[in-house]
């Protein structure tokens, strides 16, 4: 570990997280012990079967959910349930997208909150507004919007803060294939720019492998650390010819192996 | 011939019909029956039709334009010779004032109710405290006929204006309050999450996202409450007035002029017409973010 924090900095740390669900004698056990470092600019995923409790780890982090047991540092700040910090952005799966404002409303929501004059704040969601391809849909209300145009306005909406931690709970895991491998260019893309420190929870492994550095496989409920990948592959990436390369293949079905034992328990439970 | 045309043809058809039936319909039917037997004729006489119970058009028109001070009993024109001011000084409550006060008092009685139920449905939908607090005393209020209070608020507030602005607000207080309670309840927690994570604190959620997501709800009840101000102050009105639409029809009733409480009756509906009108257009624009209503760009 010491090692590791010569090189690079540790932008989050998890410590024996550990999260239960229930009464005093009906705890059921969501999250056990998990202990990860999330290194800056590093692009980590988190893959598991669903209840696994991969987004509860990122709520956790997040400071959304109280946790039952161990401890979350940022930058060696320990995390305090409900106290947010302006430097991570959370991404939702569910479509949060308010639908009485416009796109430009939602985008400049962030920098609305935060006192940004109207002036500079036009300016960078026209710029915002360029780079998610929504020109031409500025006044747009939501309702008019395909899902994953909507997607992009949640994107946009928490990108424009500049976060440099980014949580991103399933955010394409409602789109169709075409439109998630669209979002994938674009995020990648943005990555490579800004270099933010991700957390992307996911149970789509094509996806993992496309994004990340990192792939952590947890286990099937309670959630463990089950196994780490490294996805070695150059960036930047190319999300749509990277899925054709043979060590894409190779990689995806060495982690598939890990996966699926972990499917397989929770739908024999289930 | 495209079916608009038929569809007004009919309707025009029908709107003849009814007024011919309205204007000549006893005569005609006391005609129909005039050789048969007494025993018979009383039988097959149809008593609604009777001028008596129904008025006429040509009276309730003429009687129009006599509370509109628009002419004398006798039928001359009052605007062309400058009778008319006079005359509204002299009929305090022609067609005129009472379909002012009428208006005036809704307009006020919807304000208050819809402006009061979202106040408090919106702390009460989102203080569980509160709202565990005022539960029984909001769900008794709510069972009692809100009619059955009429002859207490016109006892306490008197015959004017605010009795029945007062009577509005009852009724229409309930309708706004219970939507508001259920929307401000109901608003997303992700929705609330996202503003939290942008930076927002308590009062900027509550400006951002908890009340323009509640008022989704209250501009669906609009078209309700108006037409429920309507009601109560025209049930005001009944039970203690000076001026007003329900005053002039309580009168007729009293008064055994059917003509008069027509006019009243059509003036209603005309006011009605157009306030709903209004208000959905209102409505269409304030939620022209929901499918419902269109939801096209702007």
């Amino acid at each position: 570990m010491e090692q590791v924090r010569d090189t690079k900095e540790s932008r989050i740390v998890l410590k024996d997280l550990t999260k239960t669900y229930g009464g005093r004698n009906t705890e059921v056990p969501a999250v056990d012990h998990v202990s990860l470092e999330v290194q800056s600019g590093e692009f980590v995923a988190l893959i598991g079967p669903s209840g696994c409790g991969k987004s509860t780890i990122l709520n956790m982090i997040a400071g959304l959910m109280p946790r039952s047991g161990g401890e979350i540092l940022i930058d060696g700040n320990p995390v305090v349930t409900g106290r947010l910090t302006p430097k991570v952005g959370y991404v939702f799966q569910r479509d949060t997208v308010y639908p009485w404002r416009t796109v430009t409303r939602n985008i400049g929501l962030g920098l609305e909150l935060n006192g940004v004059a109207k002036r500079e704040r036009q300016v960078e969601i026209a710029r915002f507004i360029e780079r998610a391809g929504l020109k031409g849909f500025e006044h747009a209300f939501p309702i008019t919007l395909s899902g994953g145009m909507r997607q992009r306005v949640s994107l946009m909406r928490t990108l424009i803060m500049r976060p440099e931690i980014l949580l991103m709970d399933e955010p394409f895991g409602a789109l169709d294939t075409h439109t998630k491998l669209e979002m994938h260019s674009l995020l990648l893309e943005i990555w490579n720019e800004e270099q933010q420190t991700v957390v992307f929870v996911t149970h789509d492994l094509g996806e993992a492998l496309t994004l990340s550095d990192k792939i952590i496989v947890l286990s099937a409920r309670p959630g463990r650390l089950k196994q780490v990948f490294n996805v070695p592959f150059a960036r930047p990436r190319d999300a749509v010819s990277l899925r054709e390369t043979p060590e894409f293949s190779e990689l995806f079905s060495q982690i598939w192996h890990s996966l699926g034992e972990e499917f397989r328990r929770t739908s024999a439970e289930g | 011939m495209p079916t608009s045309f038929w569809i007004n043809f009919w309707r025009i058809a029908l709107l003849v019909m009814l007024l011919a039936t309205w204007q000549w319909g006893s005569n005609v039917n006391k005609w129909l029956v005039s050789g048969l037997d007494p025993a018979w004729q009383r039988a097959l006489t149809i008593q609604v039709l009777e001028p008596f119970f129904i008025s006429k058009p040509t009276l309730i028109w003429s009687r129009f334009l006599q509370l509109g001070c628009l002419t004398n009993p006798s039928g001359d024109w009052l605007i062309t010779n400058g009778g008319f001011v006079e005359c509204l000084t002299k009929k305090p409550n022609n067609l005129w004032y009472a379909t002012l006060a009428t208006l005036r008092n809704t307009f006020w009685g919807f304000l208050v109710g819809v402006g009061s139920g979202v106040a408090v449905g919106l702390i009460l939908g989102r203080s569980a405290f509160l709202a565990a607090i005022f539960e029984p005393f909001i769900v008794a209020f709510n069972s009692l006929p809100r009619i059955a209070l009429v002859p207490l608020i016109v006892l306490i507030f008197g015959l004017g204006d605010a009795s029945k602005v007062m009577t509005a607000w009852v009724i229409v207080f309930f309708v706004v309050f219970f939507s508001t309670f259920e929307g401000a309840r109901s608003v997303d927690h992700d929705h609330i999450n996202v503003a939290r994570l942008l930076g927002a604190n308590d009062w900027q959620v509550t400006w951002t996202v908890i009340v323009p997501s509640t008022l989704g709800w209250v501009f669906a009840v609009l078209t309700p409450a108006l037409s429920f101000s309507l009601i109560g102050v025209i049930i005001g009105e009944f039970i203690g007035a000076q001026v007003g639409l329900g005053k002039i029809i309580i009168e007729a009733e009293a008064t055994l002029e059917t003509a008069d409480m027509m006019v009243a009756l059509f003036v209603l509906m005309i006011v009605g017409v157009v306030l709903a009108l209004l208000i959905r257009r209102i409505q269409r624009y304030l939620l022209r973010w929901q499918s419902q209503f269109g939801g096209g760009m702007n």
